[in-house]
């Protein structure tokens, strides 16, 4: 069943211990964004592994595919041109623009690790999770986000 | 999907060194070097590590790790190091062997003997952060269930930056009960102060006499109130709620502040333990050692030109304190270091990731199992030892000179730099630690300032200004918030180029940093 990187907006408090596990493992690029709202937080963004992925659409040279079993998308570093499209069409924003090693950084799951991402596995608080369709629509994540302030979001949620 | 071979990878299981609070963590390396971390899921950490721990393997293997000595910027092998380093201990009374952080218990014990058995007769250690004086406190070690039992906790600092994995443990006993007081010291609005029952915001400098306040120590003529910004009718309800609940307990996690005096602070605390009778936790980022002098009497004699060399074990001193650079300029300087610098003769040290050995957590001693073949080219202490001398590890005890510290003179000194007039248009540097600014590895960081000062200065938010002390300049981009006072700028102390802009004073023979003056204007 496919996975996603989830967060958990009640419980993030902008520790970044994603941001570095992810550069830590990706050759000191990381591969998780973060948007820095108005200077009081900072929150993970996550390539979401989209069914319908606007970034193959885009690349010119296929260096993006999507593996229908496991849900990842992934780029080839082999293939990939160096040509921004993807970063341009995502709707989300989460690759990040500026090119490394003439390359688009794209988030791949970790699949190099059995335990899933890192980003997740690091997270100091837990907001960041590794769940199927099924555990998401359960959850209701991120629905009790009533403050901008990570502690005091977590207050509400107690 | 794609799998690391488990066969060519090994994940060794060892202790974060990153700060005191001694999180489990793996290091996972093959026949080429280190590859990453691994969280270790039935550790102390329940699997989980924050951005140090995190980032690890980056500072393992960072782009600028040192593979051969240097001098002065140019390679040097190894054998002809080892004369020169024979040369200098030749003369021992012309040496000052110093220490800073990056060292298990073994390496200290080592180098004391060494000393010994060379005849050095300076020995000291050269990391400033409070920590060093803070390492009287680790005496009984600490367990994260002791929290559950308390009602009541002071917390000096941060721990949210200083020891992120402790802050969660901290809030969740916060948002437990209601009935539960947390009490935040602190000179500037934090993320541990936003969830605080009472947050005790006391001016820059002022935390010793606060912590004075609260131990119930009188200081004739000092008016705590006016000189911290704290009511009295506070401080006296804090001191009595202390006492009070029999398993309050005290944090305290100043790191990188750059302002206090350190000796007074931890005068305060210890006068604080024993008048509520509760233990003081210290989170600190190393806990130091001691040597047999201060580092500010070896700045006097090599004043006096009586050192001639500094032999320095660590991996930060004395690139990190520029501002230290004139004096140091009339001494020859080996020191050990991780990373490549362009000054001074750099030795290449394992890191304490890489050792085997044991260091001091609040958790107690705790064994480093690393093991494993260092970054190309690093050597551990004691193969830089054997370059001059072999010697066995022996108890290696040395003790510093009582110092009495004279609580109204320091007291005093606090409150005429308070009354000081301050420059127009200049404000007050303050540094601060933040989670995720590890070594300059995540960019560089914004400088905080108040929007009333922002405004006063011409400067909007977009803008990068230059900042100037005595000892220095640098640029950066700016974040206006509220979290800082009028008056105040904070900034992440993390590189040596933020370091270098602080001022510095030697009382008592120890080094101590003090509010800056800083003048502040929009770059071009």
């Amino acid at each position: 069943m496919a996975k996603r990187i989830v967060l958990d907006l009640d419980l993030c408090c902008g520790c970044r211990s994603c941001e570095a596990a992810c550069k830590a493992a990706h050759k000191g690029e990381a591969r998780i964004r973060h948007g820095d709202i108005a200077g009081e937080a900072y929150l993970p963004l996550a390539c979401k592994h989209c069914k319908d992925p606007l970034c193959i659409a885009a690349c010119p040279v296929d260096a993006i595919k999507r593996d229908d079993e496991t849900g990842l998308v992934t780029r080839s570093s082999f293939i990939c041109i160096g040509c921004q499209s993807c970063a341009y069409a995502c709707p989300f924003g989460v690759i990040d623009a500026p090119l490394v090693r003439h390359v688009s950084q794209k988030c791949d799951l970790c699949n190099d690790r059995e335990d899933g991402p890192r980003c997740v596995a690091a997270c100091s608080s837990g907001a960041l999770k590794f769940l199927g369709d099924e555990e998401i629509k359960k959850h209701q994540i991120g629905m009790r986000m009533v403050s901008k302030d990570a502690f005091f979001r977590r207050k509400a949620w107690t | 999907m794609k799998k690391v071979d488990p066969t060519f990878t090994t994940v060794k299981k060892t202790v974060c060194p990153f700060c005191s609070f001694g999180c489990e963590l793996g290091v996972v390396f093959d026949d080429f070097g280190i590859r990453g971390v691994e969280y270790i899921k039935d550790g102390s950490s329940e699997g989980r590590l924050c951005p140090r721990g995190s980032a690890a393997a980056l500072y393992l293997n960072h782009p600028l790790r040192l593979s051969m000595p240097i001098k002065n910027g140019k390679t040097l092998d190894w054998t002809k190091l080892g004369k020169d380093l024979k040369n200098v201990f030749d003369k021992p009374r012309k040496v000052a062997v110093t220490f800073d952080r990056n060292l298990t218990i073994e390496d200290y014990q080592s180098i004391i003997s060494f000393c010994k058995a060379t005849g050095v007769e300076n020995i000291a250690s050269t990391y400033f952060e409070p920590e060093a004086l803070l390492r009287e406190f680790f005496g009984k070690p600490f367990s994260v269930d002791e929290i559950n039992k308390a009602r009541m906790v002071l917390v000096v600092g941060d721990p949210f930056n200083q020891t992120p994995m402790f802050s969660k443990t901290l809030i969740e006993w916060k948002l437990s009960n209601r009935k539960n007081r947390l009490v935040v010291v602190d000179t500037m609005k934090t993320p541990t102060a936003t969830f605080a029952s009472d947050f005790l915001k006391c001016r820059v400098d002022t935390e010793p006499l606060l912590l004075l306040a609260l131990a119930q120590e009188n200081i004739e003529g000092l008016d705590v109130p006016g000189v911290t910004g704290v009511a009295a009718s506070t401080i006296a309800d804090i001191s009595k709620g202390l006492h009070k609940d029999k398993d309050a307990l005290i944090f305290v996690c100043l790191s990188f502040a750059h302002t206090y005096d350190s000796m007074l602070l931890v005068e305060g605390l210890k006068r604080l333990s024993a008048y509520t009778g509760k233990k003081i936790i210290p989170f600190v980022e190393f806990p130091g050692f001691e040597g047999n002098q201060r580092f500010g009497a070896i700045i006097e004699k090599i004043k006096k030109k009586k050192i001639k060399y500094l032999v320095n074990f660590g991996e930060l001193f004395p690139f990190y304190y520029p501002q230290l650079g004139k004096i140091l300029r009339r001494v020859s300087i080996f020191a050990t270091a991780p990373i490549k610098h362009k000054d001074h003769t750099v030795l290449p040290v394992a890191l304490n990731l890489e050792k085997q050995g044991t260091i001091l957590t609040n958790r107690g001693e705790q064994a480093l199992s690393g093991d494993i073949n260092p970054a190309s080219g690093a050597r551990m202490v004691n193969e830089i030892l054997d370059l001059v001398k072999q010697t066995k590890i022996g108890d290696g005890a040395v003790a510093l000179p009582e110092v009495k510290v004279d609580l109204a003179e320091r007291a005093k000194k606090i409150v005429a730099r308070i009354k000081t007039p301050k420059k127009k248009k200049s404000l007050r540097l303050l540094g601060e630690k933040i989670a995720y600014s590890f070594l300059g590895l995540f960019g560089e960081e914004k400088l905080k300032i108040n929007p009333l000062d922002a405004e006063a200065l011409g400067i909007k938010p977009t803008d990068t200004v230059s900042l100037k002390s005595k000892h220095g300049e640098a640029d950066f981009r700016i974040r206006l918030t509220t979290d800082v006072d009028p008056g105040i700028a904070a900034i992440a102390a993390e590189t040596p180029e933020v370091k270098g802009l602080f001022e510095y004073e030697v009382a008592d023979s120890m080094v101590n940093f003090v509010p800056t003056s800083v003048e502040i204007w929009r770059k071009g």
